[in-house]
C-alpha cells in the first residue's frame, strides 16, 4: 500500500484521551454530512466543502504478484481514474447536474458508508485521517456496482467545520467492473 | 499453432452455421451484437487470425518484464527473454490448463505453474518437471511441451502485436498504408513512452459498437452535450463541419475531422521549433496563432510518414478489428470481446519522450479527463451502447435493422497524385460501413488465402 502518511500511533500522542475523541467525533460526523450531501445529490452543497488546493485523486490498481507488490497502484507521474483540482472537480459537479449527462440521467441512486475512520496526524489545523468506503450505486433498474476500499483524506479546519484538501482514493477491485465513475467518491 | 478452423472444436456452439447476414445498403442486422454463433466466428476468423496490439515497448523494458493481454478471449503473457526477444504466450499450462500467470504486470525469471510445478522460462520452454524421474519415469519429452507462442510477433516502431495465425500477412503489409498513417499519428512529435497505468473497466456492450463509435462524430454534440457544457471541450471542436475519411486494406480507416489544404500550407511554412512554440501556449493564446485548432501541430516528418493526405486527418484511426488511436496521438484504447454482450476497455496512454515535465502533466491532465470510465466525455458513452446492444436480443426489436445509410452514396473517394485516398466531406456513416462490410469479408473467409483473394479493394470514387 501506499505509504505517503505517517501511521504511527505516536502520531497523535500529544493529545489527551478527551480531545482525540472529540475531534474524533467531530470528523466522523463530518465525513457523515459529507456523505449525505453526495447521496442527496446536494452536489453544489458537497463542493463548498472542497479546498481551494483540493487533490483529488484515484490511482489505478493492478493485480500484482507478492514480489511485484511496489507496482500495486499507479504513482503520481503515471496514469489515474480521477487526478482532479478543484477546477476539474467543479466541472464534474456542474456536469453532475446538466439534464444531458445522460450517465445520471435518469440519476443513479447512491450510498456512501463510510467507516474504520482512524485519525493519523494532526498538525495545527490540519487532520489527516483513513477511512474505509463502500459506494453502493443502483442504477437504472438492474444496475449494481459496489465501489469498496480505503481513502485517505486531510481535512482543514476552517470557521464551524472542516474543508477537505487531499482525498487519495485506493478502490479494492483492479479492472473496474463498471459502465462508467459517473459519481464521486 | 492451433488454428480453430481446422481443429476439432467443442464449445458447443455451431460457428460454421452462423448467418453472417449481408450488410450492404448501410442495413446492419442486429443479430451480429447478440448470436452468440456469430461471436464464437468472430473470434475465430477475426480474432485468432488478426494482428492484434499487445502493448508498448516501454512497458517491457526490460527481461523478464511481462504484460498480460488478450487476443480474443485467449489470455497471452507478452514477455521480454533473457535474449530481449519479445514473445507472446498463450497463458496456459501444457499440463492441465491453468494460469500461469495470474498478474496484470510483473517480472520474473520463470513462470511456475501452481497446481503441478511445472516451470517454463521467459522463451516458454518447459525447464522443469516436477517427479520427471519419480513420476513419470523420464517418459516425457520436455521439448514438446512448452507454452504455445503465437505465430507471429512484430512491432511497429515499438508498438508490439501479435497473431496467432501463421498465414498472416506481415505487420508492415496488415497495416497497409492507412494502418500505418494511424500508428504514425502517435508518432509526430517522435519517439514516445508508455505512462505507467492502463484504464480498464468492463461495458455491458457488443465489443463491435463500442468500434464504430469511434468514427461516429454524429454523437458527440448530443451524448457529450455535458462535457462541452461546463467547459471541458470547445462545441466548434467537438463536431467540426469538415471532415476526412480513409478507408484502408483489411478494414482499417481513419475517419473525423479535417485540416483544410490552405491550413496545412501555412503550418508546412512553419519550422519544427515554431510548430512546437505554438503548441505550448496556454489554449487561449493558442487558438488565435496556430493555423489548425487541434494539437498537437504536426512536425515536418510527420508529413513524409503520413503522406499528403494522412497529415490532414485529424480523426480517430481504427486498426482492425478493435484499436483505436485517439486524435492528439496519446492512447491507444482496445475493445476486448468478453462475449457477445460485454467488452472490456482498456485505454494505453504514450506521450513523446521530448516532452518536458509540464507537458507531460499537461497531457496526461488532458486524457484522464477526456477518456476512461471516469472520463467526461466517455461516462457517457457506457449506457448508450449497453442500451442498443441490450435491444438486440428482443425478438421483436432485433427484426429492425440499424440504420447506417448516412451519406451513404454522396461522396466521392478521390486518389492524390500519391495514391493515398480519401473521402472529403462533411458528418458521414462511411468508416461504419466499411469496417461491418470487413468485418463480414473476414468471417465468411475460410483463411487467410481465401481473405486475401476475396475481400474488397479500398474503393474508388463515388460512394
Amino acid at each position: 500500500m501506499p505509504q505517503d502518511v505517517q501511521t504511527s500511533p505516536d502520531a497523535m500522542a500529544s493529545l489527551g484521551v478527551l480531545e482525540k475523541a472529540t475531534l474524533q467525533y467531530e470528523v466522523e460526523q463530518f465525513l457523515y454530512h459529507e456523505a449525505a450531501l453526495l447521496d442527496d445529490r446536494r452536489f453544489a452543497e458537497w463542493f463548498a466543502l472542497i479546498a481551494d488546493d483540493i487533490h483529488y485523486w484515484m490511482p489505478i490498481r493492478r493485480t500484482v504478484t507478492v514480489d511485484n507488490l511496489d507496482r500495486e497502484f499507479t504513482t503520481a507521474d503515471g496514469m489515474a481514474y480521477f487526478d482532479d483540482d478543484k477546477a476539474d472537480l467543479g466541472m464534474r459537479v456542474e456536469k453532475l447536474q446538466a439534464p444531458s449527462a445522460w450517465a445520471e440521467n435518469p440519476p443513479s441512486r447512491t450510498r456512501h458508508l463510510v467507516a474504520n475512520v482512524r485519525l493519523l496526524e494532526v498538525k495545527g489545523a490540519e487532520v489527516a485521517l483513513e477511512a474505509a468506503i463502500h459506494v453502493f450505486r443502483s442504477r437504472l433498474n438492474d444496475k449494481i456496482d459496489h465501489w469498496i476500499g480505503k481513502r485517505r483524506d486531510r481535512l482543514r479546519r476552517i470557521d464551524g467545520g472542516f474543508q477537505i484538501f487531499e482525498r487519495h482514493i485506493f478502490l479494492d477491485q483492479t479492472v473496474v467492473l463498471s459502465t462508467n465513475f459517473s459519481s464521486l467518491f | 499453432m492451433l488454428d480453430h478452423d481446422r481443429h476439432g472444436d467443442s464449445t458447443g456452439i455451431d460457428a460454421d452455421a452462423a448467418i453472417v447476414p449481408d450488410l450492404a445498403g448501410g442495413l446492419i442486422d442486429r443479430s451480429i451484437y447478440s448470436d452468440p454463433r456469430i461471436y464464437e466466428l468472430e473470434l475465430r476468423r477475426i480474432f485468432a487470425r488478426a494482428w492484434n496490439f499487445m502493448c508498448h515497448e516501454s512497458q517491457i523494458a526490460n527481461a523478464g518484464d511481462y504484460f498480460i493481454n488478450y487476443i480474443g478471449e485467449d489470455q497471452v503473457v507478452v514477455v521480454r527473454g533473457e535474449d530481449g526477444a519479445v514473445r507472446v504466450l498463450l497463458n496456459t499450462c501444457r499440463h492441465r490448463g491453468n494460469a500461469l500467470c495470474r498478474a496484470e504486470l510483473g517480472n520474473t525469471k520463470t513462470f511456475v505453474c501452481s497446481y503441478h510445478g511445472w516451470t517454463y522460462g521467459l522463451d516458454g520452454t518447459l525447464i522443469g518437471v516436477p517427479g520427471k524421474a519419480n513420476f513419470y519415469r523420464d517418459a516425457i519429452d520436455q521439448a514438446k511441451w512448452g507454452l504455445v507462442q503465437a505465430a507471429k510477433v512484430d512491432h511497429y516502431k515499438g508498438f508490439y502485436f501479435a497473431t496467432l495465425d501463421p498465414l498472416a500477412p506481415s505487420l508492415f503489409d496488415y497495416l497497409g498504408d492507412v494502418g500505418r498513417t494511424g500508428m504514425e499519428s502517435m508518432l509526430t512529435q517522435g519517439e514516445v513512452v508508455a505512462l505507467d497505468g492502463v484504464q480498464k473497466n468492463v461495458i455491458d456492450c457488443n465489443w463491435k459498437i463500442a468500434v464504430d463509435n469511434l468514427f461516429d462524430w454524429y454523437h458527440v454534440r448530443i451524448s457529450h452535450n455535458s462535457a462541452s457544457r461546463v467547459g471541458f471541450l470547445d462545441q466548434r471542436l467537438m463536431m467540426p463541419m469538415s471532415q476526412m475519411v480513409m478507408l484502408g486494406e483489411l478494414g482499417h480507416a481513419i475517419g473525423g475531422p479535417m485540416v483544410s489544404v490552405e491550413k496545412q500550407a501555412q503550418l508546412d511554412a512553419l519550422s519544427d521549433e515554431e510548430r512546437r512554440a505554438l503548441d505550448q501556449l496556454p489554449d487561449a493564446e493558442r487558438a488565435k496563432q496556430a493555423p489548425i485548432e487541434r494539437r498537437p501541430l504536426r512536425s515536418t516528418a510527420a508529413r513524409a510518414a503520413m503522406g499528403p493526405l494522412g497529415v490532414r486527418a485529424m480523426g480517430h484511426p481504427n486498426i482492425f478489428p478493435n484499436l483505436w488511436i485517439s486524435t492528439r496521438g496519446m492512447q491507444l484504447s482496445l475493445r476486448l470481446p468478453r462475449g457477445p454482450g460485454r467488452t472490456e476497455i482498456w485505454w494505453f496512454t504514450v506521450l513523446p519522450k521530448s516532452f518536458t515535465e509540464q507537458q507531460r502533466r499537461k497531457a496526461r491532465k488532458f486524457v484522464t479527463h477526456a477518456f476512461g470510465p471516469a472520463g467526461l466525455l466517455e461516462q457517457d458513452d457506457g449506457e448508450n451502447w449497453s442500451q442498443s446492444t441490450q435491444s438486440s436480443r428482443g425478438v421483436a426489436s432485433r427484426r429492425y435493422a440499424h440504420n447506417m445509410q448516412m451519406a451513404m452514396g454522396q461522396d466521392e473517394v478521390l486518389v492524390d497524385p500519391s495514391g493515398q485516398k480519401a473521402i472529403e466531406t462533411r458528418v458521414n456513416e462511411h468508416a461504419q460501413r466499411w469496417t461491418y462490410r470487413c468485418w463480414g469479408e473476414w468471417l465468411r473467409a475460410r483463411d487467410w488465402p481465401d481473405l486475401l483473394a476475396n475481400r474488397s479493394p479500398v474503393p474508388v470514387g463515388r460512394i
